[in-house]
């Protein structure tokens, strides 16, 4: 601890240099938190996803509706307690950079099978008995400052679902999350009748199979059923114009997320591009820091600092610029990671994940990276200067 | 006895294909609280043989003694160790730590005891005392002259109460007044503080303050010079 004032006199000297480096280094370990964060909200919402539910859809694509009728058959299958149809809609309130989630469905039957998704009785009562009724996520409610009774209009971007033009909601319900369960409820997420779309397009022309159901959820008697039950849906339409493709929840999820490609792959490989950069900044910086020191160095060596403690002091300073860097990065994920999901296209993306803010673990994991790279970036130059003869560097300085 | 012996010290450098012997067969012995001035033109390797002495080098063959301890036979590690408890080293450039204050700077080689804070700092002020610069202990070097800088790099190389200075052209780089105020503190702590001291210079002035002077060229030892050397010598610790 003696030495810690010393080491931080110099990276004062510079502080230019130093500051320069943190902010490019929080800037990285900024990035890295909040890619670990989106992967960590992927995550999260994957296993918040219930074992006892089943999601049907067509087999060919997600972009594909299935037949209504294909709602019974379903639900004559063994082990199959309930099924409620829900189809993205896509409507667009306002402006695109106002985007939220929005999906049409069949709102008794599903919100029985999610109980996570708490609406007060009162809400929820009014919200079914008005066939233009929508429930909002709080997070919309307060982005937008919808109040219960409020009337606003949304228009798909999604052309069978536009041929009437706008459509009108009026906010009957602001749901919230079952105790327990806030991390696995998305609170910006609208819900409305599925009855209100399907008399809303039904008969107009180029409609076609978009007055369908996109999908099929399904609550089974038994999470052990699942197996089975995936496979007899599926074999229930096997011969059919139309057949399906049905899988676990948390697997339709996994599915969703890599329609814009492998997220996770991708998030992973810029988070590693990106630990890349603190590694050459830090290294840089390092390099430079000892290449100007040459001369106080050969002193430290000549009072009688050995090759080791000289090490240590090296290393020391660049730990002391990853602790920098990473607190700050990790403050500065924290401070703007909730935001993201309100800014344009980036909400399209985010929007679906809950609880997106940074957790311990990832802001623990990031801090942790960023010193273990200072550390490592440290190290050549710090045995560079373990390394370096007195006498030599004395000439050369 | 002697406080540094050097027997038959030969040191060559290679570089690329070619070697140059700079050390040729030194031999060369610095009785106890002797002050010792080396000469010699540039290249002739005396401060190649003070850094030896000082146990910043390595010596090719041959061997180094201070006081008891053979220094050509310590490892690394150890010979770092040592040098921070017996020998002192003033640079013709000071080369304090520009971020450190005075005080900051003479309580460098304290950082490697095991004495506290307080007692650091004590020592510190007490080593800036000596050289008269106590009231600038909380001055950075920037703001010290030349030859307030090497009081500065003097009270660090004394610090540590080390038994043997070697000082690499300590007036080298400072005015005539100056130089003389330097020479003038070499001299106190020889006589006073009974600190043996190897000087290098160029100045024959500076060379004239040594008891004894000692040529070398081509890393060779020629001839010797000895003056008269003050009878009354009463020995000082650096106050603790």
């Amino acid at each position: 601890m003696k030495f810690l004032p010393y080491v931080l006199q110099h990276l004062r000297r510079s502080w230019i240099r130093t500051a320069s480096t943190v902010a490019g280094m929080a800037l990285c370990v900024f990035l890295i938190c909040v890619l670990q964060t989106v992967l960590a909200a992927i995550e999260s919402s994957i296993a918040g996803a219930s074992p006892s539910r089943l999601v049907t859809r067509h087999a060919v694509s997600l972009t594909f509706n299935m037949p209504l009728a294909y709602k019974a058959r379903i639900q004559a299958i063994d082990g199959v307690d309930r099924v409620a149809i829900s189809n993205w809609f896509m409507g667009v309130y306002r402006d695109m950079k106002d985007f939220f989630p929005n999906f049409a469905v069949e709102s008794e039957d599903y919100f029985a099978m999610y109980p996570e998704i708490r609406v007060p009785p009162d809400q929820m009562q009014a919200y079914l008995q008005d066939m233009q009724g929508a429930l909002i996520g709080p997070d919309i409610a307060r982005k937008h400052g919808f109040r219960i009774g409020d009337q606003f209009q949304m228009e798909s971007v999604i052309p069978p679902y536009r041929v009437r033009g706008p459509m009108t909601f009026v906010v009957r319900g602001i749901y919230g999350a079952a105790p327990g369960r806030e991390g696995s409820v998305n609170m910006t997420t609208m819900y409305f009748h599925y009855r209100y779309l399907y008399e809303t397009i039904q008969g107009a022309e180029g409609v076609g199979d978009y007055a369908g159901a996109g999908t099929f959820n399904l609550q089974l008697r038994d999470p052990d059923l699942a197996t089975a039950v995936m496979r007899a849906v599926d074999t229930n339409f096997e011969n059919s114009d139309v057949q399906t493709k049905t899988e676990t929840e948390g697997a339709f999820l996994s599915g969703f997320i890599s329609l814009v490609g492998n997220l996770a792959g991708l998030l992973g490989a810029v988070g590693l591009a990106v630990a890349f950069t603190i590694l050459l900044v830090t290294a840089n910086t390092m390099s430079m820091a000892v290449r100007e020191r040459r001369t106080e160095i050969a002193v430290l060596k000549t009072l009688g600092f050995s090759g080791g403690r000289v090490l240590a002091l090296v290393m020391i300073e660049a730990a002391a610029l990853g602790v920098l860097a990473g607190a700050l990065g990790v403050l500065l994920a924290q401070a703007l990671v909730g935001g993201l999901a309100d800014l344009p296209f980036m909400g399209l993306l985010l929007g679906n994940f809950p609880a997106l803010r940074v957790s311990p673990p990832v802001a623990g994991f990031t801090f942790t990276v960023a010193v273990v790279l200072s550390l490592g970036a440290g190290f050549v130059p710090a045995l560079t200067a373990y390394r370096g003869r007195i006498t030599e560097m004395l000439r050369h300085a | 006895m002697a406080t540094v012996q050097v027997e038959n010290v030969r040191k060559i450098y290679t570089r690329d294909t070619q070697t140059i012997v700079v050390l040729d067969g030194i031999s060369l012995e610095v009785p106890d609280g002797e002050f010792v001035a080396l000469m010699g033109p540039s290249g002739s390797g005396k401060t190649t043989l003070l850094n030896l002495i000082a146990g910043i080098d390595r010596v090719t063959s041959g061997m180094i003694r201070v006081g008891d301890t053979t220094v050509t036979g310590l490892s690394d590690a150890a010979l770092a160790q040592w040098r921070s408890r017996h020998v002192g080293f003033v640079f013709q450039f000071y080369n304090l730590i520009p971020v450190l204050t005075a005080v900051e700077n003479v309580e460098l080689p304290l950082l490697l005891t095991r004495l506290t804070k307080r007692q650091r700092r004590e020592r510190a002020l007490t080593a800036l005392r000596i050289v008269g610069l106590a009231d600038r202990a909380k001055h950075y070097p920037r703001q010290l002259s030349g030859g307030q800088e090497q009081r500065v790099a003097i009270a660090r190389a004394i610090v540590t109460d080390p038994s043997v200075l070697v000082a690499d052209e300590p007036t080298g780089d400072l005015d005539a007044a100056s130089a003389e105020d330097i020479l003038t503190l070499l001299d106190t702590l020889n006589r006073d503080f009974r600190k043996t001291i190897v000087m290098v210079t160029h100045d024959p002035r500076a060379a004239a303050r040594a008891h004894v002077e000692r040529h070398l060229d081509k890393g060779v030892l020629a001839a010797s010079v000895e003056r008269h050397v003050p009878a009354s010598r009463d020995a000082h610790e650096v106050p603790a």
